[in-house]
């Protein structure tokens, strides 16, 4: 095929893919056709509240998602078919998934090619092969091996995951805000006409925003790491895909094997350097040296840019089965094997999972218990993204050093509504098993169990009436009683008479709304904490 | 800030003169024929009880013979109106859990506004719940979506600060498209409440407001009263068809929900609470705000001055 063609086609599929992408990222959301009869739905035995796009198609495209679950969990992810896909491909073509598909690349392509760094022979200099390109075969390494011994890491590093979390934490939610205070200013106005203006424009801009105020914890150390590695691309393109990304190691490694071979006519070659400056890869395409069929991307820029003709790919079945090794770097290996055997067992130093869980790890409902739900959790960020009320947060260091990343509800950002089952749905790995809102309600699960701190609770404390948590309890018998009594007044001699709200442990689910609501803001004076949850025998309360 | 404090809009104020000075004209130039319930001539207010006691009633035929039984529809909405309906739409719960306002009440409204030649007709809720989630479970999407109706939902820049001029609220945010209606419908559905009692018509107002809500309930019978004599809605419908008679006001579970078959049509804010308490075997004067309220002036709680009607289909 023609090389201007095939470039064209790779300029396709990269812009569909990353289109897919961000749409799937934006739709992955509570769906909204309010229209649609959910009466009919939530009544029925096994169907719950679902969105119709798919959107974890990318994590299934993965095979780093499928291979450190398997490692580590022994169990195909759901869509595993589709990474194995990937990769029988892979042993054909090579890393087409890097030059084709992946949206992570395709950023950084764009990043690294739209205002490049380097000028002129610079260019050539910075796309020559570096022995630091060992660096992501390390990585992969160290992550695999630390899923194999129980930490699925994999996710701080995966590009999917990383882009996912990156995107939906802190880039749209940051715009948004941005946005958002921008309709305010205009909605604030006296004029109408700027008024009218801000509504339409909220409503054109809500649905991929979202309607509130959206926060995440680290969000902007999350948002800086993006920048941070788009920046990266400034010192060599595809910094990020050369020398960091584990999945390219991955598919590198299986490129060992690949058929689609880059052929090299040395005689035709004037060494020119168009080749390498062009390369993504940075995989010596040039005639001379040792071509490296594990970095190349399958960008097919060096066929597309040579004025020579010299260069060529070709499925060359039947010469040498093999392709030589790709250059990991014994120090790689080792390293990689080293840093792989002590990440789990320094993560799991602060006994976070062998010991006392931490009270503010609330997992979301229908999380496995601890060592599973850390053997599967890609840390991606999609849970949270879809969370209704923006309870599920990213923990810092709530789940220990190992659970960085991970998710957690935060009962004074959101709650866990009674009825919601939305990010069960969509977890990739199953970390979060799927459930049914019948499941949740009649099992129940719980997430946790509440407390009242009588020293801030305005009726314990003698400061009047309020028992908004009991109001908003969610149970059916509610979970928050009261008892009416008469309590020293705060402000002055005399007794207040007021309902006194406890908590029956046996009926409190742990979804927080009562902290979310109580009028003592920040800390509330009820709190949830994670004892009591159904997924831990470890952490249950009663008898 | 100081300007974005408003009491109503000059067009609303307008909007209020024009209506006294077109009924004073109409009672001047008409003014032996008969005014509405009123024989001595001083207007007075109304209330009318509809029961469904056959067996399989049709909830929307309910609504229409009350509405009837008050004079229509056309009474209280006019050709091009904008009408505002507030219905308690707080809960993500199915209609059948009796947490929010049957969806065919509502509809049956809606259809009865549209048919007396409104423009617009709103259906306006501040949730507890996620508004996504309330609209679609309680089934007020999908009225919306057969009526045409509009779903308001509640964002930021749809509230605003305004003075409630109440006995313990001063300046709180309201949810403008509440006021911003010629006619405004209260559509409560009647439930337990923990602090309150009961939660009706009044303690409905409660989501028309945003801000620190949860603080109100520190002194719930007044915050209630304050709002309510702030909204001041044209007719409260209380929707007691189903009623949850504990565990409210979110409920849960079909057995917190009794059928009272019963709607309450009322122009008197405070006698439509007060009769709702009867559907709870409660006296009017054990809810405090209903109390409060008739102490106050906002309306009767006995009803004895109130022309009182009962339908039954």
């Amino acid at each position: 095929m023609k090389a201007r063609r095939l470039v064209r086609i790779r300029r396709i599929s990269q812009a569909v893919f990353l289109v897919l992408f961000l749409l799937f990222l934006v739709e992955s959301r509570l769906p909204q056709d309010i229209y649609q009869n959910y009466s009919l739905i939530v009544s029925e035995e096994d169907a719950g509240l679902h969105i119709d796009w798919p959107v974890s198609f990318f994590f299934e495209l993965d095979p780093l998602v499928a291979l450190s679950t398997l490692l580590s969990a022994r169990v195909l992810v759901e869509g595993a078919a589709w990474a194995a896909g990937i990769l029988v491909i892979t042993l054909v073509f090579g890393r087409f998934f890097c030059g084709f598909i992946c949206p992570f690349g395709t950023i950084h392509h764009l990043a690294g090619s739209i205002r490049p760094a380097q000028k002129g022979s610079q260019c050539i200099q910075a796309s020559r092969r570096t022995p630091f390109q060992r660096v992501k075969y390390f990585v992969l390494i160290a992550l695999l091996v630390s899923a194999v011994f129980g930490l699925n890491a994999a996710g701080w590093m995966d590009p999917i995951s990383f882009l996912f979390r990156s995107v939906s934490l802190a880039i749209l939610p940051g715009t948004g805000e941005l946005l958002k205070a921008g309709f305010n200013a205009l909605a604030q106005s006296d004029i109408k006409v700027l008024n009218l203006l801000s509504y339409g424009a909220e409503v054109l801009v809500a649905p991929v925003f979202g309607y509130g105020h959206t926060g995440f914890q680290t969000a902007a150390f999350i948002g800086f790491l993006f920048l941070f590695v788009l920046f990266l691309n400034r010192i060599r393109p595809r910094f990020w895909c050369r020398f960091l990304c584990p999945l390219g190691a991955l598919l590198g490694l299986f490129s060992r094997f690949r058929v689609l071979r880059l052929e090299k006519d040395e005689d035709a070659c004037t060494h020119c350097g168009r080749c390498t400056a062009h390369c993504q890869g940075a995989a010596s395409p040039e005639p001379g040296l040792p071509w490296q069929p594990a970095e190349c991307v399958l960008c097919f820029n060096c066929f597309d840019v040579c004025p020579e003709d010299a260069l060529h790919f070709r499925l060359a079945w039947q010469k040498p089965r093999l392709n030589p090794a790709p250059d990991m770097g014994r120090r790689a290996v080792l390293g990689g094997l080293l840093a792989g055997v002590s990440l789990p067992f320094l993560g799991r130093l602060d006994r976070r999972v062998t010991g006392v869980p931490d009270p503010r790890l609330i997992r979301p409902p229908g999380s496995l218990e601890e060592s599973a739900f850390l053997q599967r959790c890609q840390r991606c960020g999609l849970c949270m993204k879809v969370c209704p009320t923006n309870a599920i947060q990213p923990t810092l260091g709530e789940a220990g050093m190992a659970g960085f990343w991970t998710p957690r509800l935060d009962m004074v950002q959101g709650y866990c509504e009674y009825t919601c089952t939305l990010c069960t749905s969509v977890c990739p790995t199953g970390a979060i098993r799927k459930i049914t809102v019948r499941e949740k309600i009649e099992t129940p699960l719980r997430i946790g169990s509440a407390y009242v701190d009588r020293g801030r609770c305005l009726p314990w404390s003698g400061n009047g009436p309020c028992i908004v948590c009991e109001e908003h309890c969610p149970t059916s018998p509610k979970a928050i009683f009261f008892h009416e009594a008469s309590v020293p007044r705060a402000d002055g001699p005399g007794e207040a008479f007021v309902q006194l709200p406890s908590v029956d442990l046996k009926t409190c689910v742990g979804c927080g709304i009562c902290e979310n609501k109580c009028p003592v803001r920040g800390r509330p004076a009820i709190r949830v904490i994670s004892a009591g949850e159904t997924r831990s025998l470890e952490n249950r309360i009663l008898l | 800030m100081r300007d974005l404090i408003t009491g109503i809009t000059r067009r609303e104020s307008l909007k209020r003169l024009a209506r006294i000075g077109g009924l004073l004209s109409v009672c001047g130039i008409t003014g032996g024929v008969r005014a509405w319930g009123a024989e001595s001539g001083a207007p007075r207010g109304f209330l009318v009880e509809g029961v469904g006691t056959t067996p399989g009633y049709e909830v929307r035929a309910l609504v229409r013979k009350v509405f009837d039984e008050a004079g229509g529809m056309k009474r209280f909405v006019s050709r091009g109106d904008v009408v505002a309906l507030k219905p308690n739409l707080s809960w993500a719960r199915r209609p059948e859990l009796a947490a929010t306002t049957h969806p065919e009440v509502l509809e049956a409204v809606i259809q009865l506004c549209q048919d007396a030649g409104a423009k617009t007709v709103r259906i306006v809720d501040h949730t507890i719940h996620d508004a996504r989630r309330c609209f679609t479970l309680s089934g007020a999407g999908q009225v919306a979506q057969r009526t045409g109706a509009d779903l308001v939902f509640p964002r930021n820049s749809l509230m605003r600060d305004m003075r409630i001029q109440g006995e313990r609220l001063d300046v709180w945010p309201v949810f403008t498209p509440l006021v911003e209606a010629d006619c405004l419908i209260n559509l409560p559905i009647a439930k337990t409440h923990g602090l309150s009692t009961l939660t009706v018509g009044m303690k409905n107002w409660i989501g028309g407001v945003g801000g620190r809500r949860y603080a109100l309930h520190q002194d719930i019978h007044q915050t209630i009263v304050d709002l309510a004599q702030f909204f001041r809605p044209t007719l409260t419908l209380v929707d007691g068809i189903r009623v949850l008679i504990r565990n409210g006001p979110s409920g849960g579970s079909p057995e917190d929900v009794a059928a009272r078959d019963t709607l309450i049509l009322s122009d008197d804010p405070v006698a439509a609470d007060a009769r709702a308490a009867g559907l709870f075997n409660l006296d009017a004067a054990s809810v405090g705000a209903v109390r409060l309220a008739a102490q106050q002036g906002l309306g009767t709680a006995d009803g004895k001055t109130l022309d009182t009607r009962r339908v039954t289909l």
